[in-house]
């Protein structure tokens, strides 16, 4: 079986990063990622690993599902 | 643990530690932190390479070998422009590299090996063009198709870093807030 054309991930990493007042330097140090991983991961140019999503929700002090979402967020 | 060595020379790659470490993290401005510059020097990378392989038709012996030497001299440094735009990540290892960029360089390698199957039809038909009847029976590779072994090698050195810088989208900013 083929695989699927890869659905969007939503995220809003960047919302809060600011947020707490991090740069991308220093959520990539916090999760042991590259910064541009974390500029990619705030474009939704690549999709993390369960693994990586968790450490980050982690860092930024949310659930997961507060963090990244297969539809789009609805900002309040 | 990982061996915190600077030094450490990862045989299989070709580079060191510290080597990757300063590529990965080097935060100075640069136009190939882009994609249309970092594209261009694909494209001008493929071509010297290409025009290296046809350079054997030149007919002057001593034109040829000047042709040869400068197309050998620009295919290097966009070699090692490439590697740098790409900050080292074709080349290298795991243990350096967090998830996307292994994620990435794995997907690169696998289009640079299904386009140098592909390439390497028209380097076969070119040696098959210009060898004199009879040389490929022999032990002997002539002289003349230099160019044309070293634009191959060239090639299968550089295509994982064409297609990473390729395909590499503009490199986001380190502080962004």
């Amino acid at each position: 079986m083929g695989r699927q054309k890869e659905e969007p991930l939503f995220n809003r990493i960047e919302q809060a990063r600011a947020a707490r007042g991090l740069s991308r330097q220093q959520l990539a140090d916090a999760v042991g990622v590259h910064y541009q991983t974390i500029g990619y991961l705030e474009r939704g140019e690549y999709s993390p690993s369960l693994s990586l999503a968790l450490r980050m929700a982690q860092a930024l002090q949310l659930d997961v599902q507060a963090l990244f979402s297969i539809q789009p967020f609805h900002e309040d | 643990m990982n061996d915190r060595k600077p030094r450490r020379f990862y045989w299989f790659e070709g580079v060191t530690r510290d080597e990757i470490e300063r590529g990965l993290n080097d935060t100075r401005p640069s136009a190939l932190r882009r994609q249309a510059p970092r594209r261009q020097l694909v494209v001008a990378t493929a071509f010297m390479t290409a025009a290296l392989a046809v350079s054997i038709f030149i007919p002057q012996v001593k034109l040829q070998s000047y042709v040869e030497i400068a197309l050998l001299a620009g295919i290097l440094i966009a070699y090692f422009m490439l590697r740098k735009s790409v900050r080292l990540v074709s080349d290298a290892p795991d243990e350096l590299l967090d998830e996307r960029q292994i994620a990435v360089r794995n997907a690169a390698y696998t289009v640079a090996y299904r386009a140098l199957s592909a390439i390497s039809f028209p380097y076969m038909a070119l040696v098959l063009l210009i060898a004199p009847e009879g040389a490929l029976s022999g032990y002997a590779i002539p002289g003349t198709w230099s160019s044309v072994l070293l634009s191959y090698l060239m090639c299968c050195a550089s295509l994982p870093a064409m297609v990473l810088a390729w395909r590499l989208p503009d490199e986001p900013a380190p502080m962004a807030h």
